[in-house]
């Protein structure tokens, strides 16, 4: 079975590279048969790596430990989601998975525009081929998924912490958003290449970007959870090196989803759009190679590997073909009209748009930080919370603000007194609630009072907005049915002030304490009174378990569990941290077992109230309704398009 | 934005050089904290830093006690010579930790040893390499 994986991955090598030369030389000599033979190679090198999947995906189900991917990845008594889960759980096999994506994503790209964009998707071919070739390279000479040993009894297993739900579905989504912003970035090239740099590459790209950007959000966001629940230190993402390689891309494809907004409706921004796509694809790449050459530091423990080099290797030729064909091609990215006003929906998605790409530059400069300080001072230095929080808050509020104008500021130019007439309402509403949250006694903070008042003005437009188009449509599934792009954006908006609102309350407000607890000595932390109640141990056929029993009065009643589990294959700890939600007042009980000792009864426990936090959650699940209904086919949308390429066609 | 007006691409790159004075004066002056190996410790006479290496043991005492909680730390290549003794204070270490296992300690290095006030142990994630049973 090894044999197949590894020829199927030979043949994909065979045919990306054949659909790069073959398809850039028919693409330039404008030779069409040759054209359509290496779309076919393309398509081809889909199917051929869909084997090469199935063959590892069986291995693993089957437990089959001659190949020593398997052996060193799962053992005899995981569940068959889980086995199949280590596909994307070592580096080899999250190699396959981007080869599989990429190849899937590009070929149905390339298929469904086939005949509308025929001119760009002649040099679209090559590019993904291109990068296909790279990653079938790479499983093919240097990080096979297919070597084979003399098999163990048993394999290695996997990590307790990561024999979790969202570990199942977390990296595949993350891969899905990196992969999937090759798509828009193949399509610019392809536009560049040929010339055509009208608006269609654009609007074929448009649900493969929101797509990618979803997957990559909400991957995000399962992997926060994770770490809520399931590592147990209290926080949800720490700014790690790891956690910002996928942070960065996603701003920079959040900044690309609203300029290209601009590029369509006024023929502006072209170059910034090429500029943003290319960045957005980068990113993925520059944070394959962080977290794999080992050049910084990162509390997720990935090892240092051989493929670091080819993969900076990768990212330099890459980013030097993109500068050149955007310098190359900058006489044919004129913009067709000018920013007639500073005040206007055009200059506010402008400024949105630079605070986006700030951020996404502040944090990637914080990663390159103790690289930079190695090669300058010759010791590495790195950049703590305080920077990252100080500009999240420095760029993310004035976002936040802009987030609430946009929508209702009017195209072309506006005059401050009809902004400020549109505004009336949702400023009235921002200061109200400002003024209510200092009287209830939330003024301790005041990056936390103005993330509320912000997070209730946007509120607020978003409300007014959906009120006066149902007044107009008459009703409500008609408004967002007309026109879900827009008011589908409205509702991921929606989504990111819950968000900013549980980020604020969670990390602003609250209560942290550590205590030692004899047996029934209690502790009161933020109205929740806990009781140690005593120590528990016992022993599944898993692990050995310790909990502590506390008995907690106040907003809620009842018995808590927290504690540490002693795994026994592979032999891991791992933390079991009691949360108790409490939605009337919306916020957890938070208790992680720092240290117990069961032969005296004593405890150390760390208590954390959080407020909020559960609207990050929530902010997910609204995230991801948003990002459907825009992604939801529009048949009028779609004659629209039709009617606008044909122009262009002919 | 258009590419005829240059004055709002000087007010542009003004502003994007402003603010990369702006984030270099941040990282260099605001907090950033030497990260080093035990063997480049060595080097250092005293100061805030954070000691990226691999526990080695007997661990001794706890980290709520008067005295701490005592081990040192070596290189993770293990190819380089050099141990920084760690005694440390605080909320007890995280599950993971344990002899053998990466660490990043952060604290104040007092010439003899770090006086460690946070621990992090590489959180479980993928890509690291298992070994298997025979």
């Amino acid at each position: 079975m090894a044999e197949l994986g590894r020829a199927a991955l030979v043949l994909s090598l065979g045919l990306s590279v054949y659909a790069l030369v073959a398809g850039a030389v028919a693409a330039h000599r404008n030779l069409r048969r040759l054209s359509t033979s290496a779309r076919n190679a393309l398509f081809c090198s889909f199917a051929s790596t869909l084997v090469a999947a199935a063959v590892l995906a069986s291995a693993l189900v089957r437990h089959d430990f001659s190949f020593a991917y398997v052996a060193e990845h799962t053992d005899r008594n995981l569940s068959t989601p889980y086995a199949l889960s280590a596909f994307w759980g070592g580096q080899e096999g999250s190699l396959l998975l981007w080869l599989l994506v990429l190849t899937g994503f590009g070929s149905l790209a390339v298929f469904l525009n086939r005949r509308l964009l025929r001119d760009l998707t002649a040099w679209v071919v090559p590019v993904l081929g291109g990068i296909g070739t790279f990653f079938a390279f790479m499983l093919v000479a240097v990080s096979s998924p297919f070597g084979t040993q003399t098999a163990p009894l048993d394999g290695a297993g996997l990590v307790a912490s990561l024999q979790n739900p969202y570990m199942v579905a977390h990296p595949p989504m993350l891969y899905l958003g990196y992969v999937g912003l090759s798509i828009p970035f193949a399509f610019a090239a392809g536009a560049l290449l040929s010339g055509n740099t009208d608006e269609r590459w654009i609007v074929a790209t448009r649900r493969w970007t929101l797509v990618a950007w979803t997957f990559l959000g909400f991957g995000q966001l399962l992997g926060a959870h994770w770490a809520y629940v399931e590592v147990g230190w209290g926080g949800y993402y720490a700014w790690d090196p790891v956690e910002n390689a996928a942070l960065m891309p996603w701003l920079a494809a959040t900044a690309f989803l609203h300029s290209v907004m601009i590029q369509e409706r006024k023929g502006m921004l072209k170059v910034w759009n090429m500029v943003l796509v290319a960045l957005a694809f980068e990113l993925s790449i520059l944070g394959t190679f962080l977290t794999r050459s080992g050049v910084v530091n990162s509390i997720h423990s990935f090892a240092k590997s051989p493929i670091g080099g080819w993969f900076l290797a990768f990212l330099v030729i890459s980013s030097l073909f993109s500068v050149a064909l955007i310098l190359w091609r900058l006489p044919l990215l004129k913009a067709k009209t000018k920013l007639e006003s500073a005040l206007s929906r055009e200059a506010t998605f402008l400024y949105n748009n630079l605070l986006l790409v700030a951020l996404c530059l502040t944090i990637l400069w914080g990663v390159l930080f103790p690289i930079v300080t190695q090669l300058v001072k010759g010791e590495q230095r790195t950049i703590g919370r305080p920077y990252y929080d100080f500009f999240l808050r420095a760029f993310g509020l004035p976002l936040l603000f802009l987030m609430g104008i946009g929508p209702l500021i009017a195209w072309r130019k506006t005059s401050l007194r009809a902004l400020a007439r549109t505004l009336f309402w949702p400023i009235v509403v921002t200061i109200a609630c400002g003024v209510a949250l200092v009287f209830v006694g939330a003024g301790s903070s005041t990056p936390g009072i103005i993330a509320y008042s912000f997070s209730a003005f946007v509120l607020a437009t978003i409300v007014l907005e959906f009120v006066r188009g149902t007044r107009a449509t008459g009703s409500l599934f008609v408004l967002i049915g007309r026109n879900r792009r827009r008011y589908g954006g409205y509702i991921v908006h929606a989504a990111i002030v819950l968000l900013a609102i549980g980020i604020a309350g969670s990390s602003a407000y609250g209560a942290n304490v550590e205590q030692r607890l004899t047996r029934g000595q209690s502790v009161t932390v933020d109205g929740y009174t806990l009781t140690n109640r005593g120590i528990i141990q016992r022993t599944t056929i898993r692990a050995k378990e310790t909990r502590v029993l506390l008995d907690v009065r106040g907003p809620w009643k009842g018995q808590i569990q927290t504690g540490s589990n002693q795994f026994f294959n592979p032999p891991e700890p791992a933390q079991e941290v009691a949360i108790k939600t409490n939605w009337l007042r919306a916020e957890d009980l938070y208790v992680i077992a720092d240290e117990v000792h069961p032969a005296t009864g004593i405890v150390y426990v760390q208590i954390l109230v959080k407020p909020l936090v559960n609207l990050i959650w929530i902010a997910g699940i609204v995230f991801l309704l948003g990002s459907g209904v825009a992604l939801w086919p529009d048949a009028r949308e779609q004659r629209r398009l039709v009617t606008r390429l044909a122009p262009a066609r002919a | 934005m258009s590419t005829r007006s240059p004055a709002r691409l000087i007010i542009a790159l003004a502003v994007a050089g402003v603010l990369a004075v702006f984030l270099v004066y941040t990282a260099v002056a605001g907090g950033s904290t030497p990260t080093l190996t035990p063997s480049q410790v060595a080097a250092k006479t005293s100061g805030k830093l954070a000691v990226v290496g691999i526990v080695v043991g007997p661990l001794a005492g706890d980290s709520h006690g008067t005295s701490g909680l005592r081990f040192q730390l070596k290189d993770p290549t293990g190819s380089k010579p050099g141990l920084v003794r760690v005694v440390y204070h605080g909320t007890a270490p995280p599950p993971l930790f344990r002899v053998g296992r990466s660490v990043v300690v952060s604290g104040t290095y007092a010439g003899s040893h770090l006086q460690g006030t946070n621990i992090l142990t590489k959180c479980p994630s993928k890509y690291t390499t298992a070994t298997t049973k025979a």
